[in-house]
């Protein structure tokens, strides 16, 4: 059975927010509201700065302590080994979002993170929470999913652009946007990248992209220690990528 | 000795029943005015990591101290201590109020109450702690009305169905425990990770229970000391006074406890701590809610004073309130990897809507308690 994931590679990723935009057209999500963000970090002190970036889509854990949390089975792992959201179960506790270290779970009710607030300016039909004008098309929308715009007092997150993937052909290894019979399939975020950081493919299969690259070049994995087991893998010269905390920051 | 005419309040419920009833009504209006008007956008919760704000820190509030009762309710309904008899019954009243008046905040909280209703049994994720509580809380609510039917029918503690009594004191000590597992169990927030809650949960379930019924048995007689009856008068300094010094105390040293190992902490995530112990909740938690009430309740002379009672029963219920406040919304403060753009410690205040419930759940709750004690003692009349 195929297993999703991502690999990002750090030493290409230029941080420029290209997969972030991409995400927000494909997922049509509030602005400020990413599901696929890219997170700056500043180190140090004048003239002694360091900035260095990581993007952070969903990591689709194998282990994901949102699945175990949710009281409604709304949050499940499709046999695909993505992670999804059925808004259809979700009460819109939160628990997800208390219990997710990686903060990709978002619930779009709150006061607006940007002004206007475009829920007024383009107000939803129906339950949907805004009606933006570059809105997924309809029939791609699957509210079991958590795919399409998002209905009121639930939580969303990144779906892998699983309206994509889920229909990619039967075994295949990779989803590259250089080939073109996978070019559909590919996630969003993985076809606009500009400097090709990231690569989306099979885990389980050896002879994918992905695979290979997580072994040639000594993938990890944010986090480890809370056993999640995320499937993005990064790729940061053979060492973790930093995530520079505040407390070593005080510290150093 | 109590007797049994100690189980029957001289208390006039109508000025308080209709005080807090009129208070419930008009803050209910306003809670729905405002919930509908700005939606959820009336929270002061956000995306960057304060999920949960105020109306969790009450529902939890008002959750554990109604188990608190519970278990203080069970001692001589399912082990037979006849000497908590006068109180059993006003356990289970207020039990009943703090249970409708938390539920009642989760309900205006939730985005989707009536789905949490069919979606959580049906679906039976039993990895999650929040499963689990809310089926016990549902089986709690049954078992404690059940009870309560039995106490309204005129049975005396002792005549309670002792299998019912005995399953509200487990299914009680089963919430207090798995609520603190919701927090307990998160190994990447350190501020809440660890073993121990569950047994801190339960703890503070039952001091909270223990300064409720301390103090409502007060309220009860019209705030005249003079006029409860003698045994429950003894029972108040003697037993339930030590009873609640020592769960004081323990709470006390958990909550030390945790604070030096927390600021000796290197993780991240620890800093937190600093800040806990710079803001005046911790300590009026800490000092008023527990140090001096540890002082009322475990000196005797001064535990013997009925005022000093209510304001020390008082005073822990507060202080309680002020510890649940710190401990929920500071567990979420550092933001979860978050960018240079977010904050190192995020900013929280309850808004005026989550004020709003705040006092909705609290009048809620009196107008229950009224209703149930001025019902009660109409029935035994």
């Amino acid at each position: 059975m195929t297993k999703w994931g991502m690999v990002i590679d750090l030493e290409k990723c230029t941080g420029c927010q290209a997969c972030t935009t991409a995400c927000a057209m494909e997922n049509s999500r509030l602005p400020g509201e990413a599901w696929q963000d890219v997170l700056f970090y500043h180190e140090g002190r004048y003239p002694n700065v360091k900035v260095s970036w990581l993007p952070r889509p969903c990591m689709h854990c194998e282990n994901p302590s949102c699945v175990a949390v949710c009281p409604t089975k709304a949050t499940y792992k499709t046999e695909d080994g993505v992670v999804l959201v059925d808004w259809d179960k979700c009460i819109g506790c939160k628990y997800c979002m208390i219990a997710c270290p990686y903060g990709v779970r978002f619930y779009m009710d709150e006061k607006p993170v940007v002004q206007p607030d475009l829920r007024e300016v383009f107000p939803g039909d129906g339950d949907r929470i805004w009606n933006p004008p570059y809105r997924m098309p309809d029939h791609l929308a699957d509210r079991k999913k958590g795919i399409g715009i998002q209905p009121k007092g639930v939580v969303s997150k990144c779906t892998f652009c699983y309206h994509k993937i889920s229909k990619a052909p039967k075994g295949v290894a990779d989803l590259d946007e250089d080939d073109p019979a996978t070019r559909e399939y590919t996630p969003a975020c993985v076809r606009v990248c500009p400097p090709k950081a990231r690569y989306f493919g099979d885990l389980d299969n050896p002879n994918s992209k992905v695979s290979q690259l997580i072994a040639d070049k000594r993938g990890v994995r944010l986090k480890e220690e809370t056993g999640n087991k995320p499937q993005v893998y990064y790729l940061a010269g053979g060492a973790a990528p930093v995530v520079p905390g505040e407390r070593s920051q005080e510290r150093g | 000795m109590a007797t049994v005419t100690s189980l029957r309040p001289q208390f006039k419920a109508s000025p308080y029943l209709i005080g807090a009833g009129i208070l419930f009504i008009v803050t209910f209006i306003y809670a729905v005015y405002l919930k509908v008007t700005l939606g959820y956008a009336a929270f002061n919760t956000t995306n960057y990591g304060v999920f949960w704000g105020f109306p969790i820190v009450v529902y939890d509030y008002f959750l554990l101290t109604s188990v608190g009762l519970a278990l203080v309710a069970a001692v001589p309904l399912a082990l037979g201590v006849r000497a908590l008899d006068p109180i059993a019954k006003r356990c289970v009243w207020l039990a009943i109020a703090a249970l409708v008046g938390g539920v009642a905040i989760l309900f205006m909280e939730l985005a989707h109450p009536l789905r949490a209703l069919w979606a959580t049994p049906l679906n039976l994720q039993t990895a999650s702690p929040l499963f689990w509580k809310i089926l016990c809380v549902g089986a709690y609510t049954i078992v404690l009305v059940l009870t309560a039917l039995a106490l309204a029918r005129g049975a005396r503690p002792g005549e309670v169905p002792r299998p019912l009594a005995i399953l509200l004191g487990l299914l009680a000590l089963a919430i207090a425990a798995i609520a603190g597992s919701v927090y307990g169990m998160l190994v990447f927030r350190p501020f809440w990770y660890g073993g121990e809650l569950p047994v801190v949960f339960i703890i503070e379930s039952v001091m909270g229970g223990l300064a409720f019924v301390i103090f409502f048995t007060y309220v009860a007689y019209g705030m005249a000391p003079d006029t409860v009856p003698q045994g429950t008068r003894e029972l108040l300094a003697g037993p339930l006074g030590v009873a609640l010094a020592v769960a004081v105390l323990l709470h006390l040293l958990f909550t030390l406890a945790r604070t030096v190992t927390g600021l000796w902490s290197y993780g991240e995530g620890m800093q937190v701590w600093q800040y806990t112990v710079s803001q005046p909740l911790y300590w009026l938690g800490l000092i008023g809610g527990g140090v001096v009430p540890l002082v009322v309740f475990a000196t005797p002379t001064l535990r013997t004073q009925p005022w000093l009672q209510i304001v020390g029963g008082f005073l822990v219920a507060v202080g309680l309130l002020a510890s649940r406040y710190e401990f929920l919304i500071n567990g979420q403060l550092v933001p979860p990897f978050k960018g240079s753009w977010a904050p190192s410690l995020l900013e929280y205040a309850p808004s005026q809507f989550e004020w709003v419930l705040f006092f909705m759940g609290v009048f809620l709750a009196n107008t229950i308690y009224a209703g149930l004690e001025s019902w009660s003692s109409t029935r035994q009349e």
